[in-house]
């Protein structure tokens, strides 16, 4: 567990979500781990805005999920990027490139 | 889809879904668990840390619950909380929009309850499309449904190809049923014995006519019988059945009197038979052949085509063998045509039902237009709201979520009103629309209607609701809100939605005051127009002679004369006369022609009377002298004429002492009387021709009685003196002759009562509409007005820049009004009476009243405007 925490922007939780899943399905374990371990352990992500991120997300066609067997052989539920998350992907991403620069270039004035 | 279905799925499923979030959850956690372990905890340290890292299961499945949008009860409920919270903050608005909703949803399910009961629901026949009716008409187009001669039916049958089965019926007439000590008047109907069989009904009870059962040598042919009475078989009517067997289930095989004579009950009618001539008690079979020498016509015709021969063919082949006829006969006058059996069974009651529907269509419309113009005001006056609210996080489709809900609360309550409201309209209806409506017409509320009116009004909710506020995104919150800091003005479109909206509802309910104008005013002159007799203080009744006992002209017209002397000793009768018929109530009309020009006969309404007919009724003599004691046996028998009818066919004035062939007889006019108007709906009086009752002495009597006083108080003493002279006849259908003529205008009266509450209803929403609108915008430009104060503009020009762009929406849609008006005009043209279509009174009296009401709805927010003040305005919020 990383010592200092990030708070999370609003709207950022899904980006990292999203970009998490862009790989490979995981389930919701995993993509807590995936996203600490994407962003060098900046971001931990707690079970009680994680699993109401990820329904929502579901909710709005951007992930889907079924039940497969985990690597240690229990149940778990997987999350799979849809196409139309993909496409959701690439558009906040590049909204929060646009932004960080933004932000960088003032910080930098 | 996709939507519909998880919303279906977290609604219904929403165990399952729990279910589901459990799994996971716990899943979760025994990975976390697993995950532990190998780092190298025990297992009991193990589980407490995963539990710790997830937190109560509980507030994470609430999350996850909040989190699935357009999900969880819990939300809908919410959203219903807010949105009721919402309507108690705005209790005008609620109201509006409830009732608005409530009398467009109300008004067309009701209609359209009546509408498809007579126009779409099936005739209570089997294949009732396969079914023709055949009339004769006049080709001067003087009467078009015309009852046919047995020798034309008779021919029809024998040449036609179309039809598998062809039957006469007789008119539904009146008979005594019981004995002496209970008679009752029942009507009966006389029918070819394959009638019912044709129509495809079969007995509900027993079986219907074979053709032995048909009263052999016996025709009933009106005035003038031929044969004795030799039918022994009769069916019951299913009301009858009930009414006065009480539902006997032996029936069959029971003896009965009717006319004095025994019959034999082989059957009962289903319940729900209605006879194409209208509802009767009994059924009796007649033979056709006896009648064939007689010239009278007085039989309806129904076919059964067969299958698949079209209603256009059949059509084809009548007016072919008609072409054949009146070439054979020499006879172009008289003409044969034929129509689906519905359309003549729903004869005169399609346009004004068609105009009533099209009335309801636009009270819709209005309704709609309002719904529209509130929603859309509320919803730009919320877009802070909304903008502070995706300022602060909120998804569009959370919002979305909330605004359909509120326009699902507004229209679930309206449209509960509105059923309501179309229960009692339509209740209403049965009560009042019984003598316009088709026998056969069932009035119930339509499912069907509601669901889709309730769908528009729904759907107009969604719109105007939901549209406005969906154009505020994430990107232009932050305009929202800036826009309101600064004070500008609302959006030009918004506006010019606005603007559309007032001028639509200005031009539907333009075009439904017009409609409603002329309609009333043609019942106000058809109401007012002179009667050419006075029916103030005259009593009227009816009798009818059973043809046994009074089988002879001379039985009948001692019945007559003693019944006028009797009569004229009550106290308080000024005057007695009897008829055949009362004025105005289902006149009859008979051919005339001249002297020795047979093939020439025109129909003229015909009625034999008493010598003190007109002096009852108060009808003036114009000419030559009317009936007396002295026309007894006179030869050639005497006739009366109206002035028109002695302008129309004596337009040299020599109309007294010509001789003329009428209902059979050759007569000799005597005189010339007044006109009176038969036929309340004509505006012109048709020509008229009367014989006297001591030569003409009808089974059918009507009593006419002139009283001083209330003529009501004399039914007791008619009653009383009509027993002491045969104790077997019961009197009918005793009221003031007043109320019968009224009766004749009932059906005139239903509809334009229901189209001027139409236009009354459409006014109010329009001026609410109006005003609603006006005041919105007047609302969203407060911030203007004070800047525009502020600078130095004075209230006048602000009341003026108002007042212009109201006019220019008014005059917009009064101009979109003319055009409406035009088409109600058309559509109503032949139901119109003693008023010219673009008559100016009803026309100019719509505009004048709709501006009216626009003008005050506009001027209320126009004062509100010119009172703003500035710093107040600028201030605010």
């Amino acid at each position: 567990m990383a010592g200092r925490r990030a708070t999370l922007l609003q709207g950022t939780l899904d980006l990292l979500i999203l970009k998490a899943l862009s790989a490979r399905a995981l389930h919701g374990l995993g993509v807590s781990r995936r996203i600490e371990q994407i962003t060098g352990g900046t971001f931990v992500v707690q079970a009680g805005s994680l699993f109401p991120a990820l329904h929502r997300l579901e909710e709005a066609g951007w992930l889907t999920a079924d039940w497969q067997p985990s690597e240690n052989n229990r149940r778990a539920k997987y999350y799979t990027l849809t196409k139309a998350g993909r496409r959701q992907l690439g558009q906040e991403a590049a909204d929060w490139n646009h932004i960080a620069l933004a932000i960088a270039r003032a910080l930098d004035a | 889809m996709g939507r519909l279905f998880s919303l279906w799925r977290n609604l219904v499923h929403r165990t399952g879904v729990d279910r589901d979030l459990d799994e996971e959850l716990h899943s979760a956690f025994e990975l976390l668990v697993d995950e532990h372990v190998r780092s190298g905890m025990l297992w009991d340290d193990a589980r407490r840390a995963a539990r710790l890292d997830l937190g109560s299961r509980e507030s994470l499945k609430d999350g996850v619950r909040d989190a699935r949008a357009g999900a969880g009860v819990d939300i809908l409920f919410q959203d219903i909380r807010y949105a009721l919270r919402q309507s108690r903050r705005a209790p005008g608005f609620t109201a509006v929009a409830v009732v608005t909703l409530a009398l467009g949803i109300g008004a067309n399910a009701a209609i359209f309850g009546v509408v498809k009961s007579v126009l779409l629901d099936a005739l209570p026949y089997t294949e009732a499309d396969r079914l023709v009716r055949v009339y004769a008409r006049f080709q001067d187009g003087t009467l078009d449904r015309v009852p046919l001669r047995a020798a034309i039916v008779h021919a029809i049958a024998a040449r036609q190809r179309s039809f598998e089965s062809l039957v006469a019926f007789d008119s539904v007439r009146d008979a005594v049923y019981g004995s002496d000590d209970f008679a009752r008047v029942v009507r009966i109907a006389w029918v070819e014995p394959r009638f019912f069989k044709t129509l495809g009904v079969p007995a509900a009870l027993g079986r219907t006519f074979d053709d032995d059962d048909r009263a052999k040598g016996h025709v009933p042919a009106s005035g003038a019988e031929i044969g004795p009475d030799t039918a022994r078989v009769v069916v019951v009517s299913h009301a009858a059945w009930l009414g006065l067997f009480a539902g006997d289930p032996a029936i069959l095989g029971r003896d009965i009197r009717i006319n004095g004579l025994s019959r034999t009950v082989i059957g009962v009618l289903p319940r729900d038979f209605v006879a194409p001539n209208g509802n009767a008690d009994f059924y009796f079979a007649f033979d056709l052949v006896p009648a064939l020498a007689s010239g009278a016509g007085w039989l309806g015709v129904v076919g059964r085509l067969r299958p698949g021969t079209t209603q256009e063919a059949a059509q084809r082949e009548i007016a072919a063998i008609s072409a054949d006829l009146a070439r054979e006969t020499e006879n172009a006058r008289a003409g044969l045509w034929a129509m689906p059996l519905r359309d003549a069974m729903v004869g005169s009651a399609r346009t004004p039902l068609l105009v009533l529907l099209a009335s309801a269509a636009l009270v819709l419309l209005i309704a709609c237009a309002n719904l529209a113009g509130g929603l859309l005001s509320r919803s730009l006056s919320r877009r802070k709201e909304f903008a502070v609210r995706v300022a602060l996080g909120a998804g569009r489709r959370r919002l979305v979520r909330q605004l359909l809900t509120e326009s699902t609360v507004l229209a679930l309550a309206g449209g509960a009103t509105g059923l309501l409201l179309a229960q009692s309209m339509l209740s209403l209806l049965r009560g009042l629309a019984r003598p316009v409506l088709p026998v056969y017409a069932e009035l119930s509320l339509d499912p069907g209607a509601v669901v889709v009116t309730a769908v528009v009004a729904v759907c107009t909710g969604l719109v105007f609701g939901v549209v406005p506020a969906l154009s505020i995104g994430r990107s232009d919150a932050r305009g929202a809100l800036r826009d309101e800091a600064r004070g500008a003005s609302e959006g030009r479109r918004p506006q010019r939605l606005r603007g559309v909206l007032v001028a639509a509802q200005m031009a539907l309910c333009a075009s439904l005051l017009a409609g409603a104008g002329l309609l009333a005013r043609s019942l106000w002159e058809m109401a007012t127009a002179p009667l050419g007799f006075d029916p103030a203080g005259v009593l009227t009744a009816r009798v009818r002679l059973p043809t046994r006992e009074y089988s002879t002209l001379e039985r009948r017209a001692r019945f007559h004369e003693q019944l006028t002397e009797r009569l004229r000793h009550i106290g308080g009768v000024d005057a007695v006369a009897i008829a055949n018929k009362a004025p105005t109530i289902d006149p009859r009309r008979d051919p005339f022609s001249f002297e020795g020009a047979l093939k020439d006969a025109a129909p003229v309404v015909y009625a034999s009377v008493s010598d003190d007919y007109f002096r009852t009724l108060r009808i003036p003599v114009r000419e030559g002298r009317t009936f007396d004691a002295s026309d007894r046996g006179g030869v050639p028998p005497p006739a009366v004429i109206s002035e028109s009818m002695a302008r129309r066919y004596w337009p040299t004035g020599r109309a007294l002492g010509s001789r003329i062939r009428l209902a059979g007889d050759l007569v000799t006019i005597i005189g010339i009387v007044g006109d009176v108007r038969n036929d309340l709906a004509r505006s012109d009086a048709e020509p008229m021709a009367y014989r006297t009752n001591r030569q003409e002495s009808t089974q059918r009597v009507a009593i006419l009685l002139r009283t001083r006083g209330d003529p009501l108080a004399l039914v007791k003493p008619l009653q009383r003196e009509l027993a002491a002279l045969d104790r077997s006849l019961p009197l009918q259908d005793a009221m003031t002759l007043d109320a019968a003529v009224g009766e004749g205008l009932a059906s005139r009266r239903l509809p334009v009562m229901l189209m001027t509450a139409f236009g009354a209803v459409a006014l109010l929403l329009a001026s609410v509409g109006v005003y609603g609108m006006f005041a919105g915008m007047a609302a969203a430009r407060e911030r203007e007005f004070g800047v525009r104060m502020a600078l130095g503009s004075r209230p006048s020009a602000i009341a003026g820049l108002m007042l212009r762009q109201g006019a220019g929406w008014m005059a917009a849609g009064l101009s979109g009004g003319a055009l409406g008006m035009i088409l109600v005009v058309r559509l109503l043209r032949g139901w119109l009476y003693g008023v010219p279509p673009f008559d100016l009174i009803a026309l100019g009296g719509a505009v004048a009243i709709l501006v009216g009401c626009g003008t005050v709805a506009l001027l209320i927010p126009v004062r509100r405007a010119t009172r703003v003040d500035p710093l107040v305005a600028l201030r605010a919020e």
